[in-house]
């Protein structure tokens, strides 16, 4: 036996061992991801409520998304709105409270993870908690807010109950859980080389123009990241609104997403329901890119350019 | 790494010792897949476990394997495992959509089962009303299991402390209104307790539409709802307490909500129209108030005595797989769930109204509330399943009902619009069902 085919031999079986090892998660990827997404393409293409068989429609599921049905724009409008906003203001509170929390003054550990504890609570028992706060007769936060109605002669805000109210009371609750942005903002914080900031003090800059010119600027790649994942993760956005206001009041909290799953689960569309998914999944996809093309204002630390 | 394999296979096989209750006979029989809504640690689970292994001692043949989950798991669990062919032999279902499922092939006919054992099962014990859903093309696909009704419920205590007797409870929609107006009870401006709500419980648009004759959709399942009657009796809804303030009945209602209770087991309201099964969380919440239930009152001309009833059908599987055996396993104790005994038997254990009447009577012997019940059970009509808005009298139609409520829009606006959302879903659902 020459040399050459003993090595082949052995690098078939190293190879062979390497695809043993990867296996189970060459399965999941294979099983329970690829498939799935295959799948939901070609129900796309179908009528099936998920009993008989599907049968081929063509583009019809998409052509009556697009052209009849007043639903879908309507729930379309609702995440738009969400994602434009809670977005931005996601990002603001998340630095904010990474600026706040980059002191050293005693106890900081204490509060960094005050604020990072939303993140550990479920999202259900989460929403469950806010809907007894903003709970418009009885709720803690008309309660505090009662001296300022008093003062301005207004009528309690509804939050949740009002149509007008309801999406930016479901943002507002959103924040609470900003503290998992902020860590990583407060890590890329910690990044930044203190010369920097060391030889701002001696040109004579005060706390206000190092945020402006060292901090925000180097915290750049990490808001950037932050912002994609926020702008996926809006569109996505259902369970709050699913646990909290079913959709309403009048449906201006029934975001996409939930007009999905009601395709599917109530309507047994299958079909449709499958094909707003690869609808949302190619708008997002169109927004990602244009978002990407911020990537020229963001400053990476050590880039030549 | 020796020791490491060694340990692992002698890990593995005591577990694989473990696995085996050693109950050998079991393995002979026929395994028959039963799936329930009692999960281990439900009230229901030991008296179900029960009856299923009562069945199992009786049998030489067959041994019924029992899945319980919970209520709200358990309609997405059937309906995966009915789409992928991997469902029970037997289980529950909802009685309305049985003939969707008959059409795609999944349920065994029970006419032929019936035909070749006649003495299996006393058909003529069930409602033909609940019958009539489980039809498909003349033939029975599953049997009614359990019934719902809803009727009035009335707290006698409210009554004597407004100086009413039970003589007064209303039959009629005038009455109704006279008497709730004397059970409120106001104390500056917030509601303390109030006589009777339209919107409140379980009383439905669609169930007071009943009683007038009408309903959402005609016989060709076109909707409706743009009629002068149907504006009249979404109004009569809304004007209902009308008196009160907006803010006076959200308060009432958020209070009542913040009980966690139903309104009328919390003494908040004097009346409202609920399912039997408040009867059930009355008596297991200990109330000692005094209460009686009746009829839904009807409107004063031409009213018609009808409730909103439902209820499971327990139906069996076929996966494409030719599982005769199974098939007559699950016939077994099909047989063996409909009977007599095990009927009266499920009664106590879930504390629902089950389907088969001969039963319910015995349970409800000396029991004037059930026995009630029990009455208005033969007025219950099931909704129509519409293959276009399954969710009709829910998701569809909610919305508009509550910006009708709120104010937001008229009660022909809401309907008008409600109509337009049906049409439109007629119309895509029939684009995509083009043969």
């Amino acid at each position: 036996m020459s040399k050459a085919t003993t090595v082949t031999k052995l690098k078939k079986q190293e190879n062979l061992i390497g695809y043993l090892f990867a296996s189970p998660w060459l399965f999941g990827l294979i099983v329970l991801g690829i498939f799935p997404i295959f799948m939901s393409l070609f129900f796309s293409f179908t009528n099936y409520n998920m009993i008989s068989a599907p049968t081929i429609v063509g583009f019809k599921n998409y052509e009556i998304l697009f052209t009849n049905d007043d639903l879908f724009w309507k729930s379309l409008g609702n995440t738009i709105y969400h994602v434009v906003i809670a977005v931005p203001l996601g990002i603001v509170v998340g630095v904010g409270l990474a600026l706040l929390l980059n002191n050293k003054i005693r106890g900081m550990g204490v509060y960094r993870t005050l604020f990072y504890l939303p993140n550990v609570v479920s999202v259900v028992a989460m929403t469950l908690l806010w809907l007894w706060l903003f709970q418009p007769n009885f709720g803690l936060i008309n309660e505090l807010f009662k001296p300022l109605y008093d003062l301005f002669d207004m009528e309690p805000l509804g939050w949740y109950l009002d149509q007008k109210l309801s999406k930016l009371t479901l943002i507002l609750m959103g924040l609470w859980t900003a503290g998992g942005s902020m860590v990583i903002y407060l890590a890329a914080m910690q990044d930044i080389p203190v010369t920097l900031y060391e030889s701002a003090e001696i040109d004579g800059a005060g706390w206000l123009k190092k945020t402006i010119y060292i901090t925000l600027p180097l915290m750049t790649p990490s808001i950037f990241f932050n912002f994609i994942m926020g702008l996926i993760g809006s569109f996505q956005v259902f369970t709050i609104a699913y646990i909290m206001t079913s959709g309403g009041p009048s449906r201006s909290t029934y975001y996409y997403a939930y007009y999905l799953f009601d395709k599917m689960m109530i309507d047994k569309a299958m079909g449709m329901a499958s094909a707003m998914a690869w609808i949302l999944l190619v708008m997002v996809l169109i927004v990602t890119i244009f978002a990407l093309r911020l990537n020229k204002y963001v400053f990476y630390l050590g880039d030549e350019s | 790494m020796k020791k490491l394999l060694l340990f692992l296979i002698a890990l593995s096989a005591s577990i694989a010792i473990l696995g085996c209750d050693g109950n050998t006979e079991e393995q002979e029989k026929i395994q028959i897949d039963f799936w329930h809504m009692s999960p281990v640690g439900s009230e229901s689970y030991t008296g179900t476990k029960d009856i299923i292994n009562a069945f199992n001692d009786s049998q030489d043949t067959y041994f019924v394997k029992g899945t319980g989950y919970g209520f709200w798991d358990y309609w997405d669990k059937i309906a995966v495992a009915i789409s992928s062919r991997t469902a029970p032999d037997i289980g529950f279902s909802t009685i309305d959509d049985v003939p969707i499922r008959a059409e795609a092939g999944v349920l065994y006919n029970i006419s032929d089962l019936i035909a070749s054992d006649p003495d299996g099962i006393d058909i003529d014990e069930l409602y033909q009303s609940q019958l009539d859903f489980a039809t498909y093309e003349d033939d029975l696909y599953a049997l009614p299991f359990s019934a719902t009704t809803r009727v009035l419920y009335y707290n006698l205590d409210m009554f004597e402390a407004a100086g009413l007797t039970e003589a007064d409870v209303p039959t009629t929609w005038s009455e109704l209104e006279t008497v709730a107006k004397l059970l409120d009870v106001v104390e500056g401006d917030e509601i303390q307790q109030l006589g009777f709500d339209p919107t409140y419980g379980n009383a439905t648009y669609h169930g007071w539409l009943w009683q007038t004759g009408l309903d959402f959709f005609d016989d060709d399942l076109n909707p409706t709802l743009n009629t002068q009657g149907h504006i009249d009796v979404l109004q009569w809804m809304i004007d209902f307490n009308s008196e009160y303030s907006r803010s006076q009945l959200t308060a009432f209602g958020d209070a009542n909500a913040m009980l966690g209770i139903n309104p009328f087991a919390g003494e908040r309201v004097a009346m409202i129209v609920e399912v039997d099964g408040l009867y059930q969380i009355i008596k297991n919440a200990g109330a000692t108030f005094n209460y009686g239930v009746t009829q839904i009152p009807v409107p004063d001309e031409d009213g018609i005595r009808v409730n909103w009833g439902s209820g499971f059908s327990v139906e069996m599987y076929d996966n494409g797989k030719g599982e005769d055996d199974q098939k007559a396993g699950a016939w077994e104790f099909l047989k063996y769930l409909m009977s007599y005994d095990v009927q009266m038997e499920l009664a106590e254990v879930n504390g629902w109204i089950m389907a088969h009447q001969g039963a319910m009577e015995t349970v409800a012997e000396g029991n004037p509330i059930l026995e009630r019940l029990l009455e208005e059970v033969a007025y219950a009509v099931d909704k129509r399943y519409v293959p276009y808005a399954p969710s009709w009298h829910g998701n569809d139609w909610q919305p508009y009902y509550s910006q009708a409520l709120e104010g937001e829009l008229s009660a022909a606006e809401a309907l008008e619009a409600a109509r337009n959302n049906y049409l439109q879903k007629k119309a895509n659902w029939e684009a995509t069902h083009q043969d």
